[in-house]
């Protein structure tokens, strides 16, 4: 740390973009969920960042999407985006979801906070599987 | 937009980190640009007025610690002060042993590990739940071979103050060099190097409304030390270098405002800060303040809000134009709660959730309120996101301490 023992990120303004202090300020989709048809949940070893989402499913798509992390603040607007981005989405395409998409939806995020897209999209994916699992042991 | 709004009110409080210039600092420091530009060294008229501006500097801050002249040695800043003070003392013994605590700047901690590396041992005493070395564990750490003792007066962190002048009269009695971080003192608090027993004390300017880029190392007379910066010399041989002569003339400038103002700011600056600490209190459950309640820095507030990350409060804050700073750092790769909160024994979730709030010359009341107002939706936004948080139905009743 510097001579004071201060944080970095001074001038992070500057790196973010409006769209992810938006969703910084104010998230969408954040809180727990009555029975969830999936739960999934990510950490970054790093720092300990934390994403778990919760699934709605309907049709085979996610008909709702809520989130609850434990982070910095791209996280928190990464999961905020990443909730809106997927609604409706089907499950087997969540499966597969990219950091970068979300990424994308923030209109990008600097190299040392990448990870926050990361977790997210890692979240999302284990709640697909999560659900996929639950329905294929039901059968 | 939220932001913008914010924009037109900015509120500074990481006085800890920098501080900006006293107008009178600045002034004082102008003609010494473009007007008074000699080298101090040069025998012309032009050097000669350089040089005796550095001395007016020098004997300024001397009379301010009640010291000789010759006793202050310039340097580029807190970190080559301590790292001079700690080699200087260590290479002019050749081999030894030193004491330090755990809970030091890095300039010092990581100037230990050098030393250690060229075959010096180094004790790393721990602190207690408050951040304060124990003055009998530097007694018991004690060897016939140690040559130095380094212990911070004050941590910059959670504005802690440490005993010093009962490390001092260990010192003393068995006859060890004491070295003294005292960036987050002087200027702020007393300092008093022969009733405290101090041989050695870095201290800054920018940490006092001077300027960046310059500091000083008191040397006690007698005190054997050798040079780390080579050529010139300058500083009585101890510090190669041409002086940098703005920057000294601000600093001692700085350092007479604050002869003047010390007293009733540390006053007027400890209300403020109890003010925040009480209105954050009473708004915003499971938060607790760290460091000694007693023996502490005037405007230093270390808070931690349990279960939410300081990084995202320092950013909501930042965002309402609130400048404070955060106990950890989170960036690729690196976890980082502070090392000061961890040898203080603080829980880890709390200690990821600390922001350091420190207050200075420009701080009022209003201010205070305004950021009490602020930090509130910010961690109650951050907690009804977060999976660990549970809400509790009284607010008043958690574990604050």
């Amino acid at each position: 740390m510097a001579r004071d023992g201060g944080a970095r990120g001074h001038g992070d303004r500057v790196r973010y973009s409006p769209v992810l202090v938006d969703h910084f300020l104010h998230p969408r989709n954040a809180g727990l969920m009555r029975e969830p048809d999936g739960v999934g949940e990510d950490e970054y070893e790093g720092c300990g960042d934390l994403a778990r989402f919760y699934l709605r499913v309907r049709a085979r798509r996610a008909a709702e999407v809520r989130f609850q992390t434990y982070g910095c603040g791209p996280t928190i607007a990464a999961a905020s985006a990443a909730s809106e981005l997927v609604g409706g989405r089907a499950i087997e395409d969540l499966v597969n979801l990219k950091a970068e998409e979300i990424e994308r939806v923030l209109e990008g995020l600097p190299e040392d906070r990448k990870h926050a897209a990361d977790v997210v999209a890692g979240a999302l994916r284990a709640a697909a599987l999560d659900y996929l699992r639950r329905r294929d042991a039901d059968v | 937009m939220e932001g913008e709004q914010a924009m037109s009110r900015r509120i500074y409080l990481d006085h800890n980190a920098s501080t900006p210039l006293h107008p009178e600092v600045l002034a004082e420091m102008l003609p010494f640009f473009s007007e008074v530009f000699g080298n101090p060294s040069s025998v012309h008229a032009f050097g000669r007025a350089a040089r005796e501006a550095v001395d007016v500097a020098r004997e300024r801050i001397a009379r301010f610690l009640a010291v000789r002249p010759d006793e202050i040695v310039f340097t580029s800043g807190g970190t080559e002060s301590d790292n001079f003070g700690l080699k200087g003392l260590a290479r002019a013994r050749g081999r030894g042993h030193l004491i330090t605590s755990r809970i030091e700047h890095h300039a010092i901690l990581r100037t230990g590990e050098a030393l250690e590396a060229q075959g010096f041992e180094v004790t790393y005493l721990p602190v207690d739940e408050s951040g304060r070395v124990d003055p009998d564990d530097v007694k018991r750490a004690l060897r016939p071979e140690t040559i130095a003792i380094s212990v911070m007066h004050a941590n910059s962190e959670v504005g802690t103050v440490q005993p010093v002048a009962e490390i001092g009269a260990i010192a003393r009695e068995h006859k060890v060099p004491f070295h003294v971080d005292a960036v987050q003192t002087f200027g702020k608090v007393p300092v008093d190097v022969d009733a405290t027993g101090i041989d050695l004390l870095s201290f800054s300017g920018h940490k006092i409304y001077g300027p960046k880029g310059v500091a000083g190392l008191y040397v006690r007379r007698g005190t054997k030390m050798v040079a780390i910066q080579h050529g010139g010399e300058h500083e009585r041989r101890r510090r190669a270098g041409t002086e940098n002569v703005p920057g000294i003339v601000g600093f001692g400038k700085a350092v007479e405002v604050r002869a003047r103002e010390m007293q009733a700011e540390a006053g007027r600056l400890s209300a403020l800060r109890d003010r925040l600490w009480e209105g954050i209190r009473a708004r915003v459950p499971e938060v607790r303040l760290n460091g000694h309640r007693v023996h502490r820095l005037p405007g230093t507030a270390n808070i931690v809000f349990r279960q939410v990350e300081s990084e995202s409060i320092v950013l909501g804050l930042d965002l309402k134009g609130i400048a404070v700073s955060a106990g950890s750092a989170c960036t690729s790769g690196n976890v980082e709660p502070s090392y000061v909160l961890v040898a203080m024994g603080v829980p880890i979730d709390w200690a990821m959730g600390a922001v350091r709030f420190s207050l200075g010359r420009s701080t009022t009341a209003e201010d205070i309120d305004h950021v009490i107002e602020s930090i509130e939706p910010i961690v109650r936004r951050l907690r009804e996101a977060s999976p660990a948080w549970r809400a509790t139905a009284a607010p008043a009743a958690t574990g604050t301490v």
